[in-house]
């Protein structure tokens, strides 16, 4: 199978907004109506022709080659099939998708999985701001899937966090795993200010040690015992660092208590 | 000073009007910001941005969204300053700088008055978080201080005391937040009343929390001080014309909100925007952006610029030089102002028709 490779001739001088690009919105259609696709956000039109040289191929398996922080909506509502970025994307990459893959070899923008609610999606650079999180107005970030950064991420990564998995390999920014309602954030390097802000329920694991607010309260160093492992089993695949760090002794704290209380945050004992 | 000029010479308000006319509707996306204008001209803001399909943003919008986000995304209970002067018996002032924000605060508030509705009749009590340094009593009301470093913290530590759930600090810091959550339980109308730089949305949202909690076994609101420049109305005239807030772009022909994209700041520095239109009537500010991108001011004329605007217009403040209409605090509504000193001196709405009718025609 080929895949269906969009080769960006340069960088576009507006934000385009690639939500009609998507196995199930292209299934069925040819080279010239997909070349008319418009992506334009400002008055002046950008056709996916005028952007992109087009690779005809399968497009359940669709190739980003050369990205640019201004493209937008990639993988928005993605439902089956895959989408690969070699590069760098805007916002929103894998927003709302629920089934599929996206691989992005660089680093994205803000709201990278934004309300994703299955399917898989890694980032292999930096992940922007408000990584997961709802978007303006919205009620719920991530309710499903799984979200891997290699990179770092920035600020309120895993906020509203409902269901799921986020494992950031690199550093996390300020109040990661903010107003979390459950689901499960893994930050393997330093962790910025205040983690856990406002959490409900769910679990965060930090993999090194760091201040948290007084809201956090010890619950002492915990035999999570046959959990632990069977959890480091399921995460191997995907993160041998995360497996390892589930597999060391762990000091567990319960809250947020200014919240609900009934959420954690295990740090390495 | 001449009324207009352009590119920093004195020129007439038709050359002025034709130049703006000219950079506004040549761009790829024009961005209005600013704002900071009565009614009339935020709904000519509005409107010139959807022909020029054009972006638009208010200057104090960071503070707008800190209180407009909670709202949508968790909820905000709020009261007006006559229903808190007329009900509350305790009040939870949250911030190092309520009075900078609105000098008249206490004077409307007045709190050493006894609350006309609340039955008991009783003193009022007021609790204060982070307070302004120098302030031990309001009108003659005790204010019982707490210190904090850090305001999400604290008002988390609080909020734990207030509903009976354990913290992790030291035993005098502990009853000092029990002393206040007691206070807080106890009261039978409470006014939380928040406003001003320190507090970003994760600090409303925990303060709307804490009195979400209250409300389960009394009656508690919110007082939000919001923004200068009509940011407030600002607010609602952009909902009823476009059903969004500002921050809102007309790119495709159609309101499109974001407030990541259309943060007028990051258009112009990234590039995205390749004109500005910049709007401040109320207070003599200029863009906070440092990107060089075409200009043009509608500005008081005492507003100063490093480099000249391609295009600067004088215009009048509202209900000062011309008639105004805009969001007042004092009625949590918005109202209708006579001009205090009437002049000559042009209001926005007026410039921008003039823009505008270079650019097919009236609004």
């Amino acid at each position: 199978m080929t895949s269906l490779v969009l080769a960006l001739k340069q960088e576009p001088d507006q934000r385009l907004d690639l939500s009609p690009l998507v196995p199930h919105l292209l299934a069925g259609k040819s080279e010239a109506e997909i070349a008319a696709i418009e992506l334009q956000t400002t008055k002046h039109k950008v056709t996916v022709g005028d952007a992109f040289t087009l690779k005809p191929g399968d497009a359940s398996s669709i190739r980003f080659e050369g990205g640019s922080a201004r493209l937008d909506n990639i993988g928005l509502d993605l439902k089956s099939g895959e989408i690969v970025v070699e590069g760098a994307c805007g916002l929103y990459v894998g927003r709302a998708m629920s089934a599929g893959t996206i691989l992005v070899t660089g680093d994205c923008g803000p709201f990278a999985g934004s309300a994703m609610s299955g399917g898989k999606l890694e980032i292999k650079g930096d992940a922007g701001d408000l990584l997961a999180a709802p978007q303006d107005g919205e009620m719920e970030g991530m309710t499903g899937g799984l979200l891997v950064v290699r990179g770092s991420a920035g600020a309120r990564a895993g906020d509203r966090l409902r269901r799921g998995t986020i494992v950031i390999e690199g550093a996390a920014g300020d109040h990661a795993g903010s107003r979390m309602i459950a689901g499960t954030l893994i930050v393997l390097g330093t962790a910025g200010a205040l983690p856990g802000t406002l959490m409900r329920r769910g679990t965060i694991l930090l993999g090194s040690h760091t201040p948290l607010a007084p809201t956090f309260v010890t619950c002492g160093r915990n035999g999570f015992g046959s959990f632990s492992a069977l959890f480091a089993r399921l995460l191997r695949p995907t993160s041998e660092a995360a497996a390892a760090a589930f597999s060391r002794p762990l000091e567990r704290f319960a809250g947020d208590m200014a919240a609900l209380g009934k959420g954690e945050i295990l740090l390495p004992a | 000073m001449s009324e207009a000029e352009v590119d920093g010479k004195p020129a007439s308000i038709e050359e002025a009007t034709e130049c703006a006319a000219a950079i506004l509707s040549r761009a790829r996306l024009p961005v209005i910001a600013g704002l900071g204008t009565d009614i009339a001209g935020i709904r000519g803001s509005i409107a010139l941005a959807e022909r020029l399909h054009g972006a638009y943003d208010h200057m104090h919008s960071a503070r707008i969204f800190s209180d407009l986000d909670v709202l949508r995304q968790f909820g905000l209970m709020f009261t007006t300053p006559n229903e808190a002067r007329l009900r509350a018996d305790v009040l939870l002032c949250v911030g190092p700088d309520l009075t900078r924000v609105w000098p008249q605060l206490f004077e409307r508030l007045a709190p050493g008055e006894l609350p006309v509705f609340d039955l008991a009749q009783q003193k009022r009590k007021i609790v204060w978080i982070a307070p302004e340094p120098g302030l031990g009593e309001i009108a003659g009301v005790p204010v019982v201080p707490i210190e904090a470093p850090d305001l999400v913290t604290t008002l988390g530590g609080l909020r734990a005391r207030v509903a009976e759930r354990p913290v992790a600090l030291d035993d005098a810091i502990t009853q000092k937040l029990d002393a206040a959550a007691d206070i807080l339980r106890k009261a039978r109308f409470g006014v939380a009343v928040w406003g001003g730089a320190a507090l970003d949305k994760l600090s409303v949202e925990m303060l709307q929390g804490l009195v979400l909690d209250l409300n389960k076994t009394t009656r508690f609101t919110g007082l939000a001080l919001g923004a200068e420049s009509n940011a407030a109305g600002a607010v609602q005239a952009s909902g009823w014309m476009t059903g969004f807030p500002m921050r809102t772009s007309f790119g495709r022909g159609y309101p499109d909100h974001d407030t990541w994209r259309f943060d007028a700041t990051r258009l112009v520095e990234s590039g995205e925007a390749d004109a500005a239109l910049w709007v401040s009537a109320y207070e003599a500010e200029t863009p906070s952006w440092t990107r060089h991108v075409p200009l043009v001011a509608l500005v008081p004329a005492e507003a100063h610029f490093a480099q000249p605007p391609a295009v600067r217009i004088d215009i009048g403040r509202p209900a000062v030089d011309h008639d105004g209409v805009d969001y007042s605090r004092e009625a949590a509504a918005i109202v209708a102002r006579k001009a205090s000193h009437p002049s000559n001196k042009a209001s926005v709405a007026a410039v921008l028709l003039r823009i505008a009718q270079q650019i097919g025609g009236a609004l």
